[in-house]
């Protein structure tokens, strides 16, 4: 990293509360977000339960004439933005607007827009179809429609990389800041919850859901059998450091390196995500231990396995003096739950404190790291090492220091 | 930074050779869908993908997992290594990285799990037809099959995706993270797409006629292009034949409509001029104008101010050109088909024409090459892309000497 790019503004809308204060009140008492789902019927799903955003009134941040042409991907988004640049005390205007880029990642972004108007299609044919729904139908809808409420004209674009697409989108925003294609740059994830998501999800098998012990988000434990779903937009403002300091702002604290790589497809797939934390910790200067871990852990089997194994391997000597935990536990796993991750990375760096990982009753010999469980720790921390997984082979790491 | 591979897999040519061959000879590939029921639907054409069996170019258990987005982006990625000489058999390679731009990914299988699912009640539909559905699943799959183990990711800014995925990749090798970068994207059609677009009606019944007074809209089209990237000085240690270089990119959003561009043609002006910027290149340079050109009346009249805007006086004597005339509008990666395209217009020196193109309408007024590809000396070139949610990207290309 040649060009500081630092944290300055973060903006949530998520299960276990809706702005900054709110979020970083949830993260400290291990709150929970995930709750049985009363929007559609789950009768026929095993699982039950998901982390809906609820208490979100879209009115607080669009206005009315515009809130029925969103979908909630962007509804979302749009909300998260506005309360990201308020915290980063940022401005948008006709001077700046072109500096100011925006890179989101989103798994499904729309889909109940989308299904929504499949089902018109297949149901009722062509001429009824409700050509409205259409245009948000595109993975970009969010990006697009918050580029659009807040008059964001500088560098743009929507990325995917299965479970690792936050990450992906927070690393080409440092890409390109670095590269001076913008000053600062909203980034972060996005993903709602769905009837259809949810039915996918079940068919693919990939669900917690109560075999006895309850349905929950517990990763690393033992009793852990698959995810539960979340949703939310998390956006952070990142801006080269030059610019934050010019505005006199106070960053929350600053990228110090990053990777993102493809697995080998080999037997071992936890040395790819070895090979992402150390290529990360390149940037680092010797002797700058890691104070904290953001894991990935989701709750499934595998990724929560191959996450230990990864670190045992980056950190063989200290990987049992290195706090690990996982937000996931409280605000369950989306596509582009990184951002909430991010978000979460910030306040930490600030307020100095661990978040747990709640629901941890078993200890599972598989999963043999410093676990913090189910209740937050008060310590500075000066150093983060985030990281990413998806079993679709993406490995990513991002490091903050404050 | 220097394009050393080439791959093609387009309903005017199954690789690189016959899809030049179709550039300049000015042959469409727009015929009526067979992919899915059209009847209903306005129009019925497309640039579809015929004669393709897939089971041609993979095993049975391969394709149970691949969407036909991902084994257009296999195919043309494969053509495009031993394009670039790359060798890739067997072992992993952290060297290379995949960085695509994708559409509507796995939406064409999703989309039959969905309709299974509302027409025949209990019957469960098939899950692994969920499993391409992420757009960056066709990523995942060429890394996968090439074992490419560099960075990954896919960009998914609708009709613009592809082109920007070949700019990030150039940063991503400057800033030094991967070596070699395969980028560009692959798309298949999909009836949601195909009926949203019709439902919008921004489709011509006939097919697309860019530029031309009657145009009335776009003709959809599916297919892949892949480049691969490298750093000269690489590029030249191994020996390998350089088709181009690649000068830069600009990316940008619009800020102003989800499905409409500025009117005024200002953002896409300013698009073009800070590619040219990055790319050190003043308007004078410009030898063609690879047009996003949808054959929407707006669209092709907007790009057409932006050009004048952009070049100045210059803008009358490049010449601009649609392939998407031939190709159709393949959404996810016609930004990575043109710039195939431009690349090949760079290396055999020849203009491909807007084919279709007739009757001039006096708000395009420059020279939009019709009916017939032209035999010309191009050493710098610029392709536009622009998309839903105001996304617009230009980059730029030149011969390499």
């Amino acid at each position: 990293m040649n060009e500081g790019i630092v944290i300055t503004g973060i903006g949530v809308v998520s299960s276990i509360g809706i702005g900054r204060d709110q979020f970083c009140r949830g993260l400290r008492k291990g709150a929970d977000g995930i709750s049985k789902i009363n929007n559609f019927d789950t009768s026929p799903f095993r699982a039950k339960k998901g982390g809906r955003v609820t208490g979100f009134n879209a009115r607080e941040f669009i206005s009315v004439s515009k809130i029925r042409k969103l979908d909630r991907a962007s509804q979302l988004a749009i909300a998260a933005s506005r309360l990201a640049l308020e915290d980063g005390e940022l401005t948008i205007n006709h001077s700046n607007s072109s500096e100011i880029g925006i890179i989101l990642g989103s798994g499904f972004c729309g889909l109940a827009n989308s299904e929504a108007f499949h089902r018109g299609q297949v149901l009722r044919g062509f001429l009824e179809m409700n050509p409205m729904l259409f245009p948000n139908t595109v993975p970009n809808a969010a990006t697009g429609n918050v580029s659009i409420e807040l008059g964001i004209k500088g560098v743009n674009s929507t990325v995917v990389q299965s479970y690792c697409t936050a990450e992906t989108a927070v690393i080409m925003a440092c890409d390109l800041l670095v590269e001076g294609r913008a000053e600062a740059i909203l980034t972060g994830g996005v993903d709602e919850l769905s009837e259809i998501l949810f039915r996918a999800y079940t068919a693919l098998n990939l669900l917690s859901h109560d075999r006895g012990d309850g349905e929950m988000s517990r990763p690393y434990d033992l009793k852990r059998n698959g995810i539960v779903l979340g949703e939310g937009a998390a956006i952070i403002v990142l801006e080269r450091e030059g610019h934050a300091l010019s505005r006199g702002i106070r960053p929350y604290g600053r990228i110090l390196g990053y990777s993102i790589v493809g697995g080998s497809h080999d037997d071992s797939p936890w040395g790819d995500m070895e090979r992402a934390i150390k290529l990360a910790m390149e940037g680092i200067h010797g002797g700058r231990k890691i104070d904290y871990i953001s894991g990935a852990g989701n709750s499934s089997k595998r990724v929560d396995e191959m996450e230990a194994r990864a670190i045992k391997g980056a950190f063989p000597s200290d990987y049992q003096a290195i706090p690990i935990s996982s937000v996931k536990s409280m605000i369950g796993e989306s596509i582009a739950s990184g951002g909430m991750r991010m978000a979460a990375n910030a306040i930490i760096l600030q307020e100095g404190f661990i978040p747990p990982t709640i629901h941890y009753q078993t200890p599972d010999p598989r999963c043999d790291l410093n676990y913090v469980v189910n209740r937050s720790v008060e310590r500075e921390v000066n150093t983060i090492l985030h990281n990413g997984i998806s079993p679709d082979g993406t490995y990513a790491s991002i490091l903050l220091g404050r | 930074m220097v394009i050393t591979g080439l791959g093609a897999f387009t309903a005017i040519g199954k690789n690189v050779l016959q899809f030049h061959r179709s550039l300049e000879e000015g042959r469409a590939g727009i015929d009526e869908v067979t992919l899915f029921e059209v009847s209903k639907y306005p129009s019925k054409i497309a640039a579809q993908i015929r004669d393709y069996d897939p089971s041609d170019y993979f095993d049975r258990n391969e394709l149970r997992r691949l969407s036909r987005t991902d084994q257009f982006a296999i195919i043309a990625s494969r053509e495009a290594l031993r394009n670039a000489g790359i060798e890739v058999n067997g072992g992993a390679h952290p060297e290379i990285g995949v960085f695509l731009g994708a559409g509507a990914g796995g939406m064409f299988s999703a989309e039959q799990y969905h309709r299974d699912l509302l027409l025949k009640g209990r019957e469960r539909p098939r899950p692994s037809l969920l499993v391409p559905f992420l757009p960056s699943y066709s990523t995942d799959a060429v890394a996968r099959r090439f074992r490419l183990c560099g960075p990954k990711g896919t960009i998914t800014t609708a009709c613009s995706s592809s082109a920007t995925s070949i700019g990030y990749s150039a940063d991503l090798i400057k800033r030094g993270y991967a070596d070699v970068m395969i980028c560009g994207g692959s798309d298949a059609m999909s009836e949601l797409t195909f009926g949203g677009f019709n439902a919008l009606r921004v489709v011509d019944t006939a097919p697309c006629k860019p530029f031309d007074a009657r145009r009335m809209g776009m003709t959809l089209g599916e297919g892949a292009g892949i480049l691969v990237l490298e750093e000269l000085n690489r590029a030249r240690a191994r020996g390998a034949s350089i088709h181009a270089e690649f000068l830069g990119y600009c990316t940008i959003g619009e800020a102003y409509h989800m499905t409409a561009p500025e009117p005024s043609g200002t953002e896409q002006s300013r698009t073009m001029r800070e590619a040219m910027r990055e790319a050190h290149i003043g308007p004078d340079e410009v030898d063609y104008i690879s047009a996003h050109g949808t054959g929407t009346p707006i669209n092709d009249r907007v790009e057409t101010l932006a050009i004048k805007d952009a070049l100045g006086e210059r803008a009358y004597s490049v010449p601009v050109s649609s392939i998407k005339s031939m190709v159709g509008h393949c959404l996810g990666s016609a930004g990575a088909i043109e710039a195939t395209a431009a690349v090949l217009s760079i290396t055999r020196d020849f203009i491909p024409p807007t084919v279709n193109y007739r009757e001039r309408d006096e708000a395009c007024d420059l020279d939009y090459v019709p009916g017939q590809s032209r035999r010309q000396r191009v050493e710098t070139v610029l392709s536009n892309s622009f998309a839903f949610g105001g996304n617009c990207t230009t980059i730029v290309m030149r011969k390499y000497e």
